[in-house]
């Protein structure tokens, strides 16, 4: 079999795992990761204690166990080894905060804000893979056992104690794959087959405890990377891939030992293996473009798995550009929703930060959902700290209605502001309060390993990371800047209808044939992304308001706290909170997408009109507020076609962009497989930040990708 | 006092009217009346209401402004000043390639207009390119085009009586426009044909209009824009009727591409790559 034959049947396989998890775990509103089905018959049994798995002794105590317990995966198609299936931290998210550490005095702002506190979470910074990579699994045990040694301090060896376990436990899962390799090699007759197995029983006896030496070796060594911080708690943070590998392709090129076919399909399994957020391409800390020819390369492997996978390409203006048009020419030939891009003039506001220097801002990579995060040195938490903007309006709203005073804009914004500044205060002491706890809750012993200070000083990385910048990201962007352009035309301007009659359609959520009309006459009103509407303005107000209520709030040092837009996939859960809103929006229906405006923002839906509206609401530090683009793939077919994306890419990151997601999409194909989701069950699509398989989403997610398809077109 | 005219819509990223990222501004009215049109509701230089009643809610009060979608207003008078505006917006895209395209309608029958918009444009460094049938008289030509980077024109057909009965306008008004646009203004020309099967979907037809594109100093490509029926409900909506043609197979598209081929190079079918 040649190597695209054996990624055509791992894919064939993919798909087939799909099918047989959905009908284990159902629908799955997340990324697709590249699980495979567990076998019949696997249970883990936590040992717990005061309801759940507390602390550093409990969580490696169950870890070892689970990492034992797990099966173990090789194919003999592939060439690295290993899958996860399941994840330890599963077995802690019914009851993941102990009651002995109470935050119930937060928790009815929390919920009157409808917010996602970020207390207790997990992961969602990205480790150094250099520092993995230099030590090996073995250097990395050392380490901790130098540091246990020279630290001795009674506090710290509950710590140390449970890395070491951690380190033995890893390498212990990877030997238990060595035997299964060896069998399946005996038993192998195609030549080309037993090749490659002898290559992944080499890679993999070397690795166990050696740095990896070559190129199969170091993907190898990331594969298990990915895959045991996954089995701990989801970690999904990849590096700057075409970096990080490039020393060892090209000494194994010039050794003569790999070549790029080979190099192709090892950097596709590692794709497949897992979809870790990787980045490729954008420029050094002086600005020199970091394409290579293994850039390239990357690319091609992503093409040849040719399923769900999020590389990130970040543009800057000395970018290779036949580098770049290879990028956009990819999402329109495979339509598989990557890669993304990411844009190096916005995330460089980064530096506007405290003590965030211009090579820090530049090794800020992306490697997650819509987040970006600095390799071993920062503690962000990004993506796990949200707030619903949508409900604090309706809050701020429901004040004005019923505190007897002034009804009005003026009153309104300065209500709003009110909330939104009590929201963030509760937020913050919500971190504080996280920052105090987390290590003694669920530390973080996979990605600790791999982080700078940890091990040196014996501490969680929630306790001794360098920079502790958390994101906070609004959600409902375009629900709230459409409802104060409704208001302001509508009630203010043409004095349709009161600020008390507003209110009385919105508490019957637009009754009758009256109250339809009513919603639609709100609806139609100048919307964000309109261009220089109403609801544009409105936008760029609460952006600059909610930039400026988190840059100003007085955080104690060293954390600080960081304004982004985005929902991730809680479109539907946010929006289930919310009445009706003055945007002529249904009660309980989903809020708007990331920093996207509202379906059916303009008549011609023009992508321009949002590229710009989306980059007049950047925060301004350097944490995203992502563009989400839905393209015709007709388009590409035309004339000029892949240019005019090219152009709104680089316009939009001329602006001030900071991220752009796209889907390309067949219409007929969409609508098809929405009707019957097994009618097509390779088609991939990106929701939010992450891609997954259209089939395993559950249909109100489906509904949420076809109406900003529609939209696109 | 301000130049203005009435504009039946302003579509941003347009895709498919020039090359690049492009503002297309329709200016309504127009003096011929093809069969085939796929805008109808740019025919008429007046305002005019679209009506779809499977969106109507019934709540009887439409005369104080339907939100519905059911009665849906075409057509509206801007100031060229309102017009540049809006074309401004996109102006950090067009890049070298794109910017705006003047359509309707027929702007050359409000050739002051045109050639002040465009020239506002040209003033703003942005890229010009206009469309139209042609059939005005050389003046409204003259002046409508002066300011354009790309004119792209229709010759619809070749037969003389077909065409002055099917679009009522006479052909030889528009090709001689056509070759003074290239030969004397010097202007890129890129000539199209909607191919209307039943009327002009034929060889011979084609490769006589594409013969005639051979002849044209400034040509940039001839284009075969296949028919679609799109401004049938449309017209429906405007409480008026429009023939339903058949849709062109792509068969017949590459044998009229290929005969047209024959005639001129740099064909091309409705901007796809061949």
């Amino acid at each position: 079999m040649t190597y695209q034959e054996r990624m055509k049947a791992l894919r064939a396989k993919k798909i087939a795992d799909t099918k047989a998890k959905m009908t284990q775990q159902g629908y799955m509103d997340a990324d697709d990761y590249g699980t495979v089905p567990l076998p019949e018959g696997y249970h883990f049994e936590p040992t717990k204690k005061d309801g759940g798995i507390f602390g550093p002794a409990a969580c490696i105590e169950n870890y070892e166990r689970f990492m034992e317990n797990h099966p173990i995966y090789v194919d003999p198609l592939e060439i690295l080894a290993g899958r996860w299936r399941d994840r330890f931290d599963k077995y802690r998210e019914d009851f993941p905060w102990p009651d002995y550490f109470s935050y119930d005095h937060l928790k009815p702002l929390q919920e009157l804000y409808d917010t996602n506190p970020g207390i207790a979470k997990w992961a969602h910074f990205a480790a150094d893979y250099s520092i993995g990579m230099r030590l090996g699994w073995g250097g990395l045990l050392q380490k901790v056992r130098r540091y246990r040694a020279l630290n001795r301090d009674p506090e710290k060896e509950v710590f140390y104690d449970a890395e070491e376990r951690t380190v033995l436990a890893i390498q212990g899962f990877i030997a238990r794959h060595i035997p299964e390799i060896e069998r399946l090699l005996a038993s192998e007759t195609r030549p080309e087959i037993q090749a490659t197995l002898r290559d992944m029983l080499e890679a993999n006896k070397n690795i166990i405890d050696k740095p990896p030496a070559t190129f199969l070796e170091a993907c190898q060594w990331m594969a298990w990377f990915a895959t045991v911080s996954r089995m701990y708690n989801r970690d999904g943070a990849g590096c700057q891939l075409d970096v990080m590998l490039l020393p060892y392709y090209e000494r194994d090129k010039k050794a003569g030992i790999l070549d790029d076919e080979k190099a192709k399909f090892i950097i596709a399994n590692l794709l497949l293996v897992d979809t870790h957020y990787y980045q490729l391409s954008g420029p050094d800390v002086e600005g020199n473009d970091m394409t290579s020819p293994l850039s390239y390369l990357i690319l091609e492997a992503g093409r040849m798995l040719d399923a769900s996978c999020n590389l990130t390409v970040r543009w800057h203006e000395n970018m290779d550009e036949a580098f770049f048009r290879k990028a956009v020419e990819t999402i329109f030939q495979d339509r598989r929703g990557w890669p993304r891009f990411s844009g190096d003039l916005g995330l460089m506001n980064y530096t506007k930060n405290k003590g965030i220097t211009k090579e820090i801002a530049r090794s800020r990579y992306a490697v997650g959902c819509h987040w970006m995060s600095v390799p071993g040195r920062e503690y962000s938490l990004n993506d796990t700290i949200k707030i619903n903007v949508a409900k604090l309006f309706m809050v701020a709203f429901d004040e004005m209605m019923t505190g007897g005073g002034e009804k009005s804009m003026d009153e309104l914004t300065r209500l709003i502001r009110k909330h939104m500044e009590i929201a963030v205060d509760t937020i913050a002491k919500g971190l504080l309060f996280h920052m105090e706890h987390q290590h003694k809750i669920f530390p973080e012993l996979v990605m600790n390993l791999m982080m700078q200070g940890t091990i040196e000083r014996g501490e969680n990385i929630s306790q001794c990371a360098e920079l502790f910048t958390f994101g906070i990201d609004g959600a409902g962007l375009g629900t709230v800047a459409d409802s104060m352009a409704a208001i302001e035309a509508r009630v203010v301007d043409e004095k349709k209808l009161t600020f008390d009659e507003l209110n009385a359609w919105l508490q019957n959520d637009f009754e009758g044939v009256m109250g339809e009309r009513i919603r639609l006459m709100l609806a139609s009103s100048p919307r964000y992304c309109g261009g220089n509407t109403l609801g544009d303005k409105w936008a760029k107000w609460l952006s600059v308001t909610w930039a400026d209520v988190i840059k100003s709030y007085p955080m104690p040092e060293p954390a600080q706290i960081i304004p982004g837009w985005f929902s991730w996939s809680r479109t539907i859960q946010f929006g289930q909170t919310v009445g009706a809103t003055p945007n002529g929006r249904h009660r309980g229906a989903p809020i708007t997408h990331g920093a996207n405006p509202t379906p059916g923002f303009r008549k011609d839906g023009a992508v321009t009109a949002m590229a710009t509206g989306i980059a007049a609401i950047q925060p301004g530090y350097g944490d995203p507020a992502p563009l989400q683009l839905e393209f015709d793939p007709r388009l590409s077919a035309e004339e000029g076609g892949i240019d005019r994306v090219a152009e709104v890419i680089k316009t939009h990151f001329r602006m001030g962009g900071t991220l752009i997601n796209i889907n390309v999409l067949d219409k007929e194909v969409l609508m098809e497989a929405h009707r019957d989701p097994m009618s097509h069950p390779d088609l991939v699509v990106r929701v939010t930040g992450f891609t997954a398989y259209f089939c395993a989403l559950s249909p109100e997610f489906r509904q949420l990708v076809i109406d900003r398809f529609i939209d696109g077109m | 006092m301000s130049l203005s005219a009435t504009i039946t819509d302003i579509q941003r990223f347009s895709v498919h009217d020039g090359p690049g990222i492009r503002t297309t501004v329709f200016v309504k009215g127009c003096n011929m009346h093809c069969t085939w049109c796929h805008n109808p509701e740019t025919l008429s230089f007046e305002p005019q209401t679209f009506f779809y009643p499977d969106l109507c809610i019934g709540c009887g009060l439409c005369d104080e402004g339907c939100y519905a979608g059911a009665k849906v207003d075409c057509g509206k008078e801007m100031t060229l000043e309102e017009v540049l505006a809006v074309i401004l917006e996109d102006k950090p895209y067009y890049g070298q390639e794109g910017g705006v395209t003047l359509s309707g309608g027929e702007p050359t029958c409000r050739p002051e207009f045109s050639g002040a918009l465009l020239a506002a444009c040209k003033r703003e460094g942005i890229g010009t390119a206009i469309e139209t049938n042609m059939s005005t008289p050389w003046k409204n030509i003259l002046e409508s085009v002066r300011h354009a980077d790309l004119v792209m024109c229709d010759l619809k057909d070749a037969d003389e009586e077909r065409h002055l009965r099917l679009t009522g306008a006479r052909i030889e008004i528009i090709r001689e426009n056509i070759r003074r646009v290239s030969s004397e203004l010097g202007k890129p020309v890129l000539l199209r044909t909607p191919i209307i099967p039943g009327v002009n979907a034929d060889v011979e037809t084609i490769s006589q209009i594409a013969a005639f594109a051979a002849t044209l100093p400034t040509l940039v490509a001839y284009e075969l824009l296949p028919y679609h029926p799109l401004g049938v409900d449309k017209a429906r909506a405007l409480g008026t009727e429009a023939i339903r043609y058949e849709k062109p197979s792509l068969d017949l598209i590459h044998t009229l591409a290929s005969a047209a081929g024959k005639q001129v190079n740099r064909v091309r079918v409705a901007g796809i790559k061949r």
